[in-house]
């Protein structure tokens, strides 16, 4: 619990890419911190470097335009997310999935970046991001590839992410601005709480998505389906994406039972 | 100590005077024993198992010794001392046997906390692993495997407990009223149900921690965060053998106790290393997981409850088993037992009654006080029984209640009658009913129900509780004028929050006659300093230490009046005074000031009289007994506060999700000394019992380890948790010998909430649940059971 690390805090993104390929495995970036200071404190995670991105002006920021749709530093805060005057007209799920993450003092604290990479079941901006046909922006010394949120996801706490490379920034197409949404999150208290099961749904006039969390290793979303699918249509999609666990949480049964709720309850209301 | 005075006279009592500890804990000045650095200070960590029960095979401590900075490891071996308070059965450090996960096997202090965590994590434990006892009405059949071989041999208190060595029975509490196989033959339906609660973890703000230090000459200091330091000081000189006058203990602020720091806790480990790091203090921080694990929490309840039902609605027989799940160590455990045997049927007459209540070892983190003494745990099932019973016969379960509620006349499980002022549960029961429209729904509320898809109901349930403490505990006050004529109060209570010090110094000052600003009672204890009280606990200080106020506030002004008598030259009975003097009350104008007479009153020439002014007030319990083993009759009750809560709950009828809409609560507290502290008592208590109704609760694995030791998984509510409404009403039946006719109630405000959450869901969806917590998921697979009793 009090594991002794070096704090490095470059304020170049190409002193970051160089620290990267230095330390590889033995460094992890530091954004927000909530999650990755409770892994160190616990002692479920011991590196040896932390890199702080916040000072980077790359990592930094939301930048739209009509062309390339929403890029979003993975160092903004979940309180720059919900605050945003674009998010909150054109992806007004995002801001809301920022929204429900922790309470107001993590939210403080707490970014895009770190959300996705620390890859939770149960990430609030995981599901909702999925159904917004999020992509990553993979950056190392070596180059920079970006690829479908989908395929970032490997497993519990697990991405695509090599040792050398950061998170950058995400981007969500134009496509998905304005799309009608819902989302729905379960929590055992109505103060914060992570997931027990989470459902976001998205609409637009070619497709309708919906991204369930806590009910697989990763988020995961039921993607493409016609705009029109019936509550029978997206439920059957769903179940077949998901594949719930009993734990201390939740049952494998209450969960399978609450994503057919949501569903059945955000498809007909979706704004 | 109550002199019917009408509220009209008095000023400073029953008034919402503001906490004496307000600005300090705002402005973050108040210091906890967290803030605390003494000089030379080391730090202790501890090694904990990762293991509900096993043989401890090895320990090898070398690696850990060698690092720098350590200065002292300490194992079980070593060690051969057992803490206890009324049944000694725990090491400070576990000896050849681990048994429950987080138990602390091993112990260091270093110069840093990372240096003792860091030969903390050298030390090696071998383990043979066991098979751990988990179900407490398993382990306490005969022929179950033993959590105790030993505890034929440990000490204990023999006037009040009767453990039975060769099981895991810890303690068999017995109470036998009336014949209730008679009783039985006589009802009309007999209705019998199992009901059962988790292990909960107190979660004061400030975990527990500790500044030990072994001095030269067996002198010890210690600096905790302790609900009891007359406690700390007895438990420790018994269990080490050294004078109670070698030891102090000194406890600054505390943040939260909740019975959680009741009794001993790290205060011996601390001081065993100091004494092996040559003396050096040392201080240990609980973790929160070691909050959750190494120290104790709530005992578990299995409750078994049969009762025989009359069709016209009285209940005529009772049958009450109590399998209690102590966990690893029973100390407190067996006073739970016995306090929730002989209050285990709520506050109704049962005319023939049977309890057997059993303390049961199993291997799971150790049970103590918690706020409400068992009255939380076994409310929930009673209450829930009680609705059941209605139920059965068709009866509205509030009428039935009514019928059945304790009232002048009757007589309690122990034989104790009651009168007209023990106090009025079935006043409580109405206040709460017509605060929350009880048996009906308001056209808002249909509204309501139309808008949202979700469906009310309602329910009332009542509660009581007594102090669970020794017949003879006794408390003093000493009261100290200082030069300016201004009084400073001793006493060994301590402040963890519940206002008991602002409301004992508006007790003072009323009966000085000062204003409270010229009263100061500190918030620190310390036992070089304070003289003698038992414990923090029960929520028996207001009346003791109250009645401890007024005596001694009456002397310290009979001793004013004896030096002003002289002084004035007159009688000491045709004296009067306000506060700033004594005068002659049929010649004002002859007076002489406190201040004159503070440390002695002297005449022009020097010449002296009187010395320093100081009251002492002695209180003592009167009139309780211990109970016959064998019947559970006697006298157990200084005074019984009752009291109910109605609450209101809208609940969806198939996800199972419901907000609690409504809380109205109601307690006989007597007379509330401080309306602002009877309402923060009520408010804070209702939502720690909301906590423990809806989210709270120890889970474990199958091989024991417990699985959520933290916030993440053991969810407490929060804020945004609080009913959307909240009414607190005080009913005033004067308690005879309580100070201004008050009673107690820091615990009352918890007990019953479950229980009334539980009836009120199944009221409104038909969810029937026998365990709590009541999470979302229970009442959604509730509602999947084909039978539902709900409102249409």
């Amino acid at each position: 619990m009090l594991h002794e690390f070096s704090y490095l805090a470059p304020r170049e993104r190409k002193d970051l890419l160089q620290l990267l390929k230095k330390h590889s495995s033995q460094a992890r970036l530091l954004a927000g911190g909530t999650d990755l200071l409770c892994e160190i404190r616990l002692g479920t995670d011991r590196p040896e470097v932390l890199i702080d991105v916040k000072n980077i002006a790359e990592f930094r920021g939301i930048a739209f335009s009509e062309q390339d749709g929403l890029a979003v530093g993975a160092a903004v805060t979940c309180v720059e997310l919900m605050e945003h005057p674009v998010v909150r007209k054109r992806f007004p799920l995002l801001a809301h999935a920022a929204g429900q993450i922790g309470s107001a003092q993590l939210r403080n604290r707490a970014t895009i970046g770190g959300n996705l990479c620390t890859a939770s079941p149960c990430a609030d901006l995981g599901c909702s991001s999925l159904v917004l046909g999020a992509r990553v922006e993979l950056v190392s010394a070596r180059g920079t590839r970006v690829i479908p949120m989908k395929d970032f996801f490997t497993g519990v706490k697990a991405t695509q992410l090599k040792d050398d490379e950061a998170v950058q920034r995400v981007f969500y197409p134009v496509v998905a601005a304005g799309a009608k949404w819902g989302m729905e999150k379960l929590k055992r208290i109505k103060g914060h709480d992570l997931a027990v099961v989470s459902v976001a749904i998205a609409r637009t006039t070619q497709w309708l998505r919906v991204g369930i969390g806590s009910c697989a290793p990763t988020p995961v979303v039921a993607a493409d389906l016609p705009p029109n699918a019936s509550v029978k249509a997206v439920t059957e999609a769903a179940l077949k994406a998901i594949d719930p666990i009993d734990d201390v949480r939740a049952s494998r049964e209450f969960r399978l039972a609450m994503v057919q709720e949501f569903i059945a309850k955000l498809l007909p209301a979706l704004s | 100590m109550f002199d019917n005075i009408p509220d009209s006279e008095l000023k400073i009592v029953g008034k919402g005077v503001e906490r004496i500890d307000t600005v300090e804990k705002l402005t973050g000045a108040a210091l906890y024993t967290g803030d605390w650095v003494v000089p030379g200070m080391l730090h202790g960590k501890v090694k904990r198992s990762p293991h509900a029960k096993a043989r401890i095979k090895r320990i090898d401590t070398s690696k850990a010794e060698k690092l720098a900075g350590v200065h002292a490891v300490l194992t079980g071996k070593e060690l051969d001392y057992r803490v206890g308070l009324y049944l000694v059965d725990k090491h400070v450090l576990a000896k050849d046997v681990v048994r429950h996960f987080g138990e602390a096997v091993a112990a260091v202090a270093a110069e840093t906390p990372a240096i003792a965590q860091q030969a903390v994590d050298l030390i090696q434990v071998e383990y043979e692993v066991m098979t751990p006892a988990l179900e407490p009405k398993a382990a306490a059949q005969k022929g179950a495997p033993l959590v105790h071989p030993d505890l034929g041999k440990y000490d204990y208190v023999k006037a009040v407990f009767t453990p039975v060595p060769g099981t895991n029975i810890a303690n068999h509490t017995k109470l036998r009223k009336g014949d209730v196989e008679k009783g039985f033959k006589e009802a009309d339906k007999i209705i019998e149900r199992e009901y059962t609660n988790p292990n909960v973890q107190h979660v004061p703000m400030e975990t527990h921690v500790t500044i030990g230090q072994w001095m030269v000459g067996d002198r010890i200091s210690i600096i905790t965060s302790a609900q009891s330091p007359f406690t700390v000081r007895n438990l420790f000189a018994h269990s080490f053998g050294i004078s109670h006058a070698n030891i102090r203990v000194y406890i600054p602020y505390v943040g939260g106790g909740f019975g959680g720091k009741a009794g001993i806790h790290l205060e011996p480990l601390c001081c065993l290393l100091s004494r092996q790091a040559g003396g050096r203090p040392v201080k240990i921080q609980a973790t929160r997981e070691e909050e959750f694990s190494m120290l104790p929490c709530r005992s578990g309840l299995v409750y078994h409850i049969k009762t025989g039902v009359k069709k016209d609605g009285r209940i005529v027989a009772q049958k009450m088993t109590m399998y209690w799940d102590a966990g690893a160590y029973a100390d407190y455990a067996v006073n739970v037992t016995r306090a929730s045997g002989y209050s285990a049927a709520g506050p109704y007459e049962i005319p023939n009654a049977w309890v057997d209540a059993y303390t049961v070892y199993t291997n799971k983190p150790f049970g103590t006080a918690y706020r409400g003494f068992g009255h939380v745990e076994f409310s929930w099932g009673m209450e829930r029984h009680m609705d059941l019973c209605a139920r059965t016969i068709g009866m509205d379960p509030l009428k039935f209640r009514m019928l059945n509620a304790l009232k002048p006349g009757s007589v309690s499980l122990t034989g104790e009658h009651i009168t007209e002022n023990t106090g009025n549960v079935r006043l409580c029961m109405q206040e709460v009913a017509d605060s929350i429209g009880y048996g009906k729904l308001s056209a808002a509320e249909k509204a309501r129900e139309k808008k949202t898809g979700m469906k009310i109901g309602k329910a009332v349930v009542a509660l009581h509780k007594a102090p669970a403490m020794p017949p003879f505990t006794g408390t003093v006050v000493i009261l100290k004028m200082n030069e300016d004529g201004t009084v400073t109060a001793n006493l060994s209570l301590t402040e963890i929050g519940a206002g008991t010090y602002t409301s004992i110094v508006q007790i003072i000052a009323e009966t000085l006659g000062f204003p409270v600003e010229k009263v100061r009672l500190p918030v620190e204890n310390d036992t070089d300093r304070d003289p003698y009280d038992w414990q923090t606990v029960a929520s028996k200080g207001l009346l003791l230490s109250g009645n401890a106020g007024i005596l001694a506030a009456q002397d310290l002004l009979a001793r004013a009046y004896e030096v002003a008598a002289q002084v004035l030259r007159a009688n000491p009975c045709d004296l009067a005074h306000d506060d700033e003097k004594v005068y002659v009350a049929h010649h004002p104008e002859k007076a002489v000031s406190f201040k004159a007479m503070a440390v002695g009153y002297a005449y022009p020439d020097g010449n002296a009289i009187g010395g320093p002014l100081v009251g002492v007030g002695r209180y003592v319990a009167q009139g309780l007994s211990n109970l016959d083993k064998e019947t559970g009759q006697g006298h157990p009750a200084l005074d019984w506060t009752y009291g109910a809560h109605g609450i209101i709950v809208e609940a969806h009828p198939r996800t199972g999700e419901y907000n609690v809409i409504k809380v109205a609560s109601a307690f006989d507290v007597g007379r509330a000394i401080n309306t602002r502290s009877v309402r923060g008592q009520a408010i804070g208590g209702m939502l720690q019992g909301l906590g423990t109704a809806m989210c709270e609760g120890y889970r474990y694995a199958p091989d024991g380890r417990l699985l959520n030791p933290n916030f993440t998984d053991n969810k407490i509510p929060t804020s945004l948790d609080m009913p959307e409404e909240i009414d607190c009403i005080a009913v005033e039946t004067p308690q005879i010998d309580g100070p201004f006719g008050c009673r107690g109630v820091g615990e009352h405000s918890m007990i019953a909430i479950c229980g009334g959450l539980g009836n009120a869901l199944q009221n409104a969806v038909g969810a029937d649940l026998t365990h709590m917590p009541i999470r979302q998921e229970d009442v959604w697979r509730a509602l999947q059971a084909p039978k539902k009793a709900g409102r249409k």
